[in-house]
């Protein structure tokens, strides 16, 4: 009979968190004890065919059909602080997720996206446009724009592109893609903020690719407090 | 969303063995996760939180399932099964029946440990467990899976 301490060892050399006294203590007790031993063989069989288990590709049409559903969660959607750097990470993704939920709504309706259509994320009133960057050659056009509202700073992008665009946006040391985007057909250009991304006097790189060739470029500085 | 949609969508596939639940499971976690955002506490990580979503809504479906939709016969991946005949693919097969065959919670840490392959630390914030249970839990759920696999060999 194997008893608890010896399973304990054995549970955990399948994790690997013996240390050295433990592993001798283990090789002692697999040598000594058959059950114990053929135990160990049959758990390192078993955790190993279950690490191998292949990981399985969601489906296609998930990211669309999360992105379909978002603008009613952000109706809901309680003011978070953004002190702090997980708080802003956390904040990174949910811009991310509605700024593509209003590129996304451009492509599939023809009239411009409204404050309503985009939930939290268009702005009222006119924004105050920080800086912009043009981009003038190669297979994305158009122009991106730092701006600031009420809200604090966004992205405004009006671009032309043949293919779907992947955004990435990286700040303060985190990295953030967004896939896919198509140009808008008709319209304002489209615009998401970008809370607790840029802080004061940060570099904002926005980059561009189509089919992961990267075709385009813009940096901002952040600007500090009004 | 696109870092973490694959492990969501795996967790909840392995935990539920639908492809179509899990899917399910991913699209509402992304929502409450967006939803709730204000309630993230940044003591803790936010993939633990977001998996703590994941995993509930999993368990909720399971929770919602009648008895005998416990084991189902439907490819994880949604292929045709039926025709497998490599031996890797038969213990997979038989890894996931045997993973449907023990207790929900039981079935979740070995998801968190063996698919998701996250730390003990990591399992009790996710679980709110403490570690010794989250071993406790795991060490009792390879067992079963053991003991359900050499049934199997037997069979």
């Amino acid at each position: 009979m194997v008893d608890s301490r010896q399973l304990a060892l054995i549970h955990a050399d399948m994790d690997g968190e013996l240390d050295g006294r433990e592993r001798a203590e283990l090789a002692r007790c697999l040598l000594a004890d058959s059950e114990a031993r053929a135990l160990h063989e049959e758990l390192r069989h078993l955790c190993s065919a279950l690490d191998a288990m292949p990981k399985a590709e969601p489906p296609p049409q998930l990211a669309a059909k999360i992105l379909a559903a978002l603008p009613h969660s952000t109706r809901r959607l309680a003011a978070p602080s953004w002190s702090q750097p997980r708080w802003r990470y956390a904040a990174v993704i949910a811009a991310a997720l509605v700024a593509a939920t209003v590129l996304f709504e451009t492509v599939k309706v023809s009239e411009p996206v409204t404050s309503d259509g985009a939930g939290t994320m268009a702005a009222p009133g006119t924004p105050a446009i920080v800086n912009t960057v043009r981009l003038d050659h190669g297979p994305v056009s158009g122009q991106v724009s730092l701006y600031r509202d009420h809200a604090g700073l966004g992205l405004a992008l009006d671009l032309v592109a043949d293919s779907p665009i992947d955004v990435l946006i990286a700040s303060n040391g985190q990295t953030l893609r967004v896939r896919g985007l198509r140009r808008a057909a008709a319209g304002p250009p489209t615009m998401g903020p970008l809370p607790g991304v840029a802080m004061a006097g940060q570099a904002i790189n926005v980059t561009f690719l189509v089919n992961s060739q990267e075709v385009g470029q813009a940096t901002f500085r952040a600007p500090k407090e009004p | 969303m696109v870092r973490y949609q694959k492990p969501v969508f795996n967790a909840a596939l392995r935990l539920l063995r639908d492809p179509e639940d899990a899917s399910d499971v991913a699209q509402t976690t992304f929502l409450k996760a967006f939803e709730h955002l204000g309630k993230y506490n940044p003591d803790f990580k936010f993939y633990s939180w977001l998996y703590r979503i994941a995993i509930n809504e999993a368990l909720d479906v399971l929770n919602s399932r009648t008895p005998a939709d416990g084991i189902s016969d439907e490819e994880p991946d949604g292929q045709p099964g039926p025709e497998r005949r490599a031996e890797g693919e038969q213990m997979g097969r038989a890894i996931e029946d045997a993973l449907m065959r023990i207790k929900p919670d039981l079935r979740t840490v070995i998801v968190l440990r063996h698919f998701m392959h996250l730390s003990y630390e990591d399992m009790g914030e996710i679980l709110m467990l403490p570690e010794k249970t989250v071993k406790s839990r795991l060490h009792s759920a390879r067992q079963l899976m053991r003991d359900q696999l050499f049934q199997y060999a037997v069979s």
